[in-house]
């Protein structure tokens, strides 16, 4: 070969490595001598090998695809296709197992006689009825399987997107708070109490701008424990400093914090928050924020980006606007006697359980 | 099960050559854990497949580089290239401030793994690639769907000069350096720009 050749042949057998030891010197040489062709070399040799990493990287990703398609979806397909019995056939199947144990057990006592004088027979036909048993008891479990089966398809389907806050209740008479961003776009809410029985609950108003939502728990008088909540709701700001505590669920159990108000304003000096000093993590948005007195004094919204550790909070003032503003045809009643007042913090946190939860979106 | 390579670095070989079969198995192996997290983190079964595949493109083109070692098994690797990806995901979704929307929070130490600048390689890598075939479909025909089978598709020259008609395979081997020829030209001027 010459290097007098195309460039992209030479190109091409170097990429591959398939340039003999001459051809090699002369190449270098070359590129030593000539500016203008060990640019064009070095941008042609850079194309080929994007171009092949490319086309494999293409292949790769067909391949994953194709894999995800066969293997990951539709893996029946390669195993045979497996045919599903209407649920009659499974009834008609346990009575023809019932029968066949019937027919057994009259088969039994007709022998019975004999068996005094044979006792290895006995001790086969039982086994046989066991066998019997066993069959049918599966039968039964395959039409009880069935019937769940058909039940479950009238849940929604379990492939939409979980997400999950916290709320309190604003009354003991189903009525509770958390973050707009939790519920906004949500197919159903759901909250978990500390027993873990979900409950559904309704949007009865909200407001993106405080990123605050009122909803209700849908069963009819319903309570979320005993008594009224112990807590009220602070009426005007708090000022810095005060020391504060939080309830929420991060994950499947409540964790608590503490710390204190560092801004009166919250995020970009927003009005309608506070800027707090309090570890938090996701999933706690909705917590109720409470001073040491038990006052509700905010709900949280939202943390900082990396840079700053800062928690916010929205104002429990923006929460009696939005119940006053939107919700006055059916006032919501807010309780006005505390309980926490005075109490031990292990015992204030041991009075809200019941009344802190958390909350489960279903969204498509 | 017979015929399963053992050993991670042989797998990663394998894959690194495009082997289906260890594909297939790295996918089934580590696939349903990636779904089962994303799952609990406010994704949905379609994303579970992007973000995996997306990891295994990842660890593909590591694996491309034949003195790349692992320094954590496969199934780690992969899982932490998806919640990596996941997360950066979420940021660039949510205004500032970040929204205490899910559970993501890292229950695990991934350190010393360096998957954070593998990613960043990858993705310069995409954005490369992306610019290369932005140039390839300005290049026009027939040199796009020439350059296509060839290094798309993996179509030898034989079968390229069959089914584009050449004469022989010396006229089609002329017509793709012409083709790359003119690529190059597109391609570097795009770059420059």
């Amino acid at each position: 070969m010459s290097i007098n050749n195309n460039i992209w042949e030479i190109a091409e057998a170097f990429v591959a490595g398939t340039l003999s030891e001459t051809d090699l010197k002369e190449l270098n040489s070359r590129v030593a001598s000539d500016i203008e062709f060990a640019a064009e070399f070095s941008e042609s040799t850079n194309l080929l090998k994007s171009m092949k990493a490319n086309g494999k990287q293409k292949r790769f990703r067909n391949l994953l695809s194709e894999i995800h398609e066969s293997e990951i979806k539709n893996p029946k397909a390669k195993t045979g296709r497996r045919i599903e019995l209407p649920a009659h056939f499974w009834r008609t199947a346990a009575v023809a197992a019932g029968v066949a144990l019937l027919t057994s057990t009259i088969t039994y006592t007709i022998l019975n006689p004999s068996i005094k004088k044979n006792d290895y027979q006995y001790v086969t036909i039982s086994r046989e009825v066991a066998g019997l048993r066993e069959s049918q008891k599966q039968l039964n479990q395959n039409q009880k399987k069935l019937e769940t089966d058909i039940k479950k398809i009238n849940q929604p389907p379990a492939a939409h997107v979980r997400f999950t806050g916290t709320g309190f209740a604003i009354n003991n008479e189903g009525y509770f708070v958390t973050s707009n961003h939790v519920v906004e776009g949500a197919d159903s809410i759901y909250i978990q109490d500390r027993n873990g029985e979900y409950f559904k609950a309704n949007k009865l108003a909200f407001d993106a701008e405080s990123d605050l939502a009122v909803l209700k728990i849908a069963r009819k008088s319903f309570h979320f424990g005993k008594g009224e909540v112990p807590y009220t709701f602070a009426t005007g700001k708090s000022g810095l400093g005060t020391n504060i505590f939080t309830l929420g669920y991060p994950k499947n159990d409540l964790f608590y914090s503490s710390g204190a108000i560092s801004s009166s304003n919250g995020f970009d000096g927003n009005e309608l928050q506070y800027t707090l000093e309090l570890p938090v993590g996701h999933g706690q948005s909705g917590s109720p924020v409470l001073d040491e007195k038990g006052n509700v004094i905010g709900i949280l919204t939202a943390m900082g980006g990396d840079a700053e550790a800062n928690t916010y909070a929205v104002s429990s003032q923006a929460l009696i606007s939005l119940i006053h503003d939107q919700l006055s045809d059916s006032p919501i009643r807010i309780n006005k006697t505390n309980k926490l007042h005075g109490l031990s913090r292990e015992q204030q946190i041991e009075k809200m359980q019941a009344f802190t939860f958390s909350v489960k979106v279903y969204k498509k | 099960m017979q015929g399963f390579i053992n050993t991670e670095q042989q797998l990663l070989e394998s894959l690194a050559s495009g082997n289906r079969k260890v594909a297939n198995q790295v996918y089934q192996q580590n696939y349903p854990i990636v779904k089962g997290w994303l799952a609990k983190n406010g994704g949905s079964e379609s994303d579970a497949a992007d973000l995996f595949q997306e990891a295994m493109v990842v660890l593909f083109g590591k694996a491309q580089d034949t003195g790349f070692r692992l320094t954590c098994s496969i199934s780690t690797y992969l899982m932490a290239v998806c919640k990596h990806l996941w997360y950066k995901k979420l940021q660039k979704q949510s205004r500032d401030p970040v929204f205490l929307k899910e559970n993501i929070g890292t229950d695990e130490d991934e350190g010393g793994i360096g998957y954070e600048d593998d990613v960043k390689v990858h993705e310069e890598r995409e954005i490369h690639y992306d610019m290369l075939n932005a140039a390839l479909d300005q290049v026009g025909e027939p040199c796009r769907s020439l350059l296509k089978a060839f290094y798309h598709n993996d179509k030898s020259m034989q079968e390229i000069t069959a089914a584009f008609g050449y004469t022989n395979t010396d006229n089609a081997k002329t017509q793709k350096y012409k083709c790359l020829a003119r690529l190059r030209k597109i391609f570097y001027s795009m770059a420059d720009n």
